[in-house]
C-alpha cells in the first residue's frame, strides 16, 4: 500500500512497465489469474470531515497472471511494497482478491480454502505463531491434529520432521530457548506437517545471520525441493537469493509482475556486464585498446587503495567467455591484476533494467 | 472436535507452565471468599427476608452471584480477548494455514478460559461449602444444567465482541458494560426484586437476572426445574436469539476483514 522504500526513485519516472515473457505452463500447480487487490486508505480525521463519502483505495496488484510448475521453486522478487505478501496472503486464502481466479491444484482458492489448505502452506515466519512455552514436539503435535493427521502418525511425523529440520536433540525443550535460526527450522517443519504439495516462503532468511541463511538455503533446495519434492514459492528482495536459488524468477514491482523467466535466461539477459578490476596500471594502454577492440567498455576508475591497487570497473559484454578473453588480454599485456570479478546484481539495478527493457519493447511494439 | 481439543490442550500447558501464576489465581479467589464471609454473615439478619425463595443464607447467595458473573463475564470476553491475542502474535495467521475452519479455531482458543473459569468456580464453591455455604446437593445436576444456560446465553455476547475485535481490531465496550450493568443490576450482591423503579425494568434485560434467580431457586431452596420454566424460557430465548445474531455479525466482520486484509499479523 505504501510507496516502495527501495528503488522507487530509479524506476518512478519510468513508463509503465509490461511482463517480459510468460512462458506457458501445460499443468501448473499454481495459477493465478487477472488478481487485483485493492485495499481502502487509511484517512485522517480532518479528510473524513471534508468528504465523509470517499472510499479512497490503493491498488496493491494489478492483474498478476502467474502460472507455477509441479516442483518448481519460484522466487517472486521484488522491493518492499512490491505486493509479495499480499500475493501471499491470497494463495494462502487468509485474503480475498477484488477480482481474478487462484487455482491451487485446479482447486478456486477462493470457493473452496478448505480444500486449498491441504495442498499449499504459507511457513509462517513470524516466530511469535509458534507457541512458546510449549516444546518444539508439543508444537508439531498440536499443529497435527489442526491438520487432523492421526495421532500414531503424527508422533511419528514430527519425530521424522525434527529430525530433518537438525531439531531432534532439542525436541523436548521449550521454544523459548530456541535461536531464530532454530524456529525458523520449527516454522518449516510446522509448515511440512500435512505434506503440501505448495510450499509458501515469504522473506524466509530475513531475520538469519549469514552463516545460518546459507545453511537455510541449502536446506530449502537439497531437503524441501529435491528430497520432499515440494513446489515452492520464495518471496524475496535479495536478488541473489532468487538467482541463487530459484528455478524460475517473477519479479514484482508496485503490484505489477514485470518480468518472469529461468534464472540463468533472466541473468544472462539482464543480469550485470561489470568487472571490478585490482590493478596497479590503471592507466595502462591496455584498456584503451580493448575499449577500441569493442572487448569492454571504457574503464572507470572506482577508487585507489593505500598499497597501490587501483579498483576499475569494466563493463564487459558477452558473457563469461568474452570476460575470459579480456583477462587474458590484460595479463598478456602485462597488467598486473589482483582481482577479477563479476558485480553483484542489486534488485535496484535490475529493476532499473527491466523496466527500461519493458519500454523499449513497448516503444518497439 | 480433536481440533478445537489440541488447541485447548495447547493453551493448557502454556498456562501449566507458569505454575506460580496458576496456583495464585485459584488462591486469591479462594482468599476473595473470605472476607465476603464474614461480611455476608454481618447482613444475614438484614437480608435473610428479602432473599426469601432464593435460599435463605445470604452467604450462599452471594456465592452463587459470584461465580455466575464469574461464568459470565468469562463466557463474553474468552472469545474476544483470545482473538485479540491470536492476532497480536501472528498465531492465528499460522492456524488459518490449518485444515481448521475459522468457528473451530475460536472455540479452540477461548475454551480454555472458560474451562478455567469453570474449575475456579468449583474450587470456589468447594470453599464455600467448607465456610458453611448450605447447598442443596440432590439440586446439582439441574442446577449444572442452568449454570449452561447462563454460559449460552452471553456466549452470544462474546461474538458480538468478537466480530467487533475483527472488523474494529480493538475490545468491544459491549462485554465490559454489560459485566458493569450484571453485577449491579442482575442480582449478584442482592435480589433484583430490591432494586427501585426504572432499574427494575433494567433488570430484566439481563440475561444474568433470570439465570441467578433459577439457579438460587434451585440450588438454594431446592425448586423444580417446573418452577424457574419461565426464567429458563427466557434465557433459552436469549441464547438463540442473541446467538444467530452473535454468529451472523461475525460471520460478516470475518468476510470483511478477508477483503481488507485485518485477519493477518500486522
Amino acid at each position: 500500500m505504501s510507496g516502495l522504500t527501495f528503488g522507487e526513485n530509479v524506476v518512478a519516472s519510468l513508463p509503465r512497465p509490461q511482463p517480459l515473457r510468460r512462458p506457458e505452463i501445460p499443468s501448473p500447480i499454481v495459477s493465478v489469474r487477472g488478481v487485483v487487490k485493492r485495499f481502502p486508505m487509511r484517512r485522517g480525521w480532518r479528510e473524513i470531515a471534508r468528504a465523509p463519502f470517499a472510499r479512497p483505495v490503493a491498488t496493491v496488484l494489478h492483474g498478476i497472471d502467474l502460472d507455477v510448475a509441479p516442483g518448481e521453486l519460484l522466487g517472486i522478487l521484488g522491493p518492499n511494497g512490491a505486493g509479495k505478501s499480499t500475493l501471499f496472503k491470497i494463495l494462502s486464502t487468509v485474503l480475498l482478491p477484488d477480482s481474478g481466479t487462484v487455482r491451487v491444484d485446479g482447486i478456486d482458492a477462493i470457493a473452496d480454502p478448505v480444500a486449498v489448505r491441504r495442498r499449499l502452506v504459507p511457513a509462517s515466519i513470524e516466530d511469535r505463531s509458534l507457541f512458546w512455552r510449549l516444546s518444539a514436539r508439543e508444537n508439531l503435535l498440536v499443529y497435527a491434529a489442526l491438520h487432523d493427521i492421526p495421532r500414531a502418525e503424527a508422533r511419528r511425523r514430527s519425530d521424522e520432521l525434527l529430525e530433518l529440520v537438525q531439531l531432534a536433540d532439542a525436541g523436548t525443550k521449550l521454544v523459548n530457548s530456541f535461536s531464530s535460526g532454530m524456529r525458523q527450522r520449527l516454522m518449516i517443519a510446522r509448515a511440512l506437517l500435512a505434506r503440501p504439495q505448495v510450499l509458501l516462503l515469504d522473506e524466509p532468511t530475513r531475520s538469519l545471520d549469514p552463516i545460518s541463511a546459507r545453511t537455510f538455503r541449502r536446506f530449502l533446495r537439497d531437503v524441501i525441493v529435491n528430497e520432499q519434492r515440494c513446489t515452492v514459492l520464495l518471496a524475496t528482495h535479495s536478488a541473489e537469493e532468487a538467482f541463487d536459488l530459484a528455478d524460475r524468477v517473477a519479479v514484482l514491482d508496485r503490484g505489477r509482475l514485470v518480468a518472469t523467466g529461468r534464472s540463468e535466461e533472466l541473468v544472462r539477459e539482464i543480469g550485470d556486464e561489470r568487472y571490478l578490476v585490482a590493478t596497479r596500471a590503471p592507466e595502462h594502454p591496455m584498456f584503451a585498446e580493448l575499449e577500441r577492440r569493442g572487448m569492454s567498455g571504457a574503464a572507470r576508475r572506482r577508487e585507489a587503495a593505500a598499497d597501490g591497487w587501483t579498483m576499475l570497473e569494466l563493463e564487459i559484454a558477452g558473457g563469461a567467455d568474452r570476460a575470459a578473453a579480456v583477462l587474458d588480454a590484460l595479463g598478456g599485456a602485462g597488467v598486473p591484476i589482483a582481482r577479477f570479478e563479476r558485480l553483484q546484481l542489486s534488485l535496484a539495478d535490475m529493476l532499473e533494467r527491466i523496466v527500461a527493457r519493458s519500454a523499449r519493447e513497448d516503444r518497439h511494439a | 472436535m480433536r481440533r478445537a481439543a489440541a488447541l485447548l490442550y495447547a493453551s493448557w500447558l502454556t498456562a501449566r507452565s507458569y505454575r506460580v501464576q496458576l496456583l495464585l489465581s485459584v488462591v486469591a479467589l479462594v482468599g476473595m471468599l473470605i472476607p465476603l464471609y464474614f461480611v455476608a454473615n454481618a447482613l444475614q439478619p438484614m437480608m435473610a427476608s428479602r432473599i426469601q425463595g432464593e435460599g435463605e443464607q445470604y452467604f450462599a447467595f452471594l456465592l452463587l452471584g459470584m461465580i455466575s458473573l464469574q461464568l459470565a463475564q468469562a463466557a463474553m470476553s474468552a472469545m474476544p480477548t483470545a482473538l485479540s491475542g491470536a492476532l497480536g502474535t501472528g498465531v492465528l495467521e499460522a492456524l488459518m494455514a490449518t485444515r481448521a475452519r475459522m468457528s473451530e479455531l475460536l472455540v479452540g482458543l477461548s475454551a480454555y478460559e472458560l474451562c478455567w473459569t469453570l474449575v475456579r468456580c468449583v474450587a470456589l464453591v468447594a470453599a464455600g461449602v467448607v465456610l458453611g455455604a448450605q447447598l442443596e446437593w440432590s439440586r446439582v445436576l439441574p442446577a449444572l444444567l442452568i449454570v449452561v444456560l447462563v454460559v449460552a446465553a452471553h456466549v452470544p455476547f462474546g461474538l458480538l465482541g468478537t466480530a467487533f475485535m475483527l472488523a474494529f481490531r480493538a475490545q468491544s465496550p459491549i462485554s465490559r458494560v454489560l459485566t458493569l450493568v450484571s453485577s449491579f443490576l442482575g442480582g449478584v450482591y442482592y435480589p433484583t426484586s430490591v432494586i427501585p423503579g426504572w432499574m427494575g425494568h433494567v433488570s430484566q434485560l439481563i440475561p444474568l437476572s433470570y439465570g441467578l434467580k433459577a439457579l438460587r431457586a434451585v440450588w438454594l431452596d431446592g425448586a423444580s426445574l417446573g418452577s424457574v420454566a419461565a426464567e429458563l424460557r427466557m434465557l433459552a430465548l436469549m441464547a438463540l436469539v442473541l446467538g444467530a445474531l452473535g454468529v451472523a455479525l461475525t460471520s460478516l466482520a470475518l468476510r470483511h476483514v478477508r477483503r481488507v486484509g485485518g485477519l493477518t499479523h500486522l
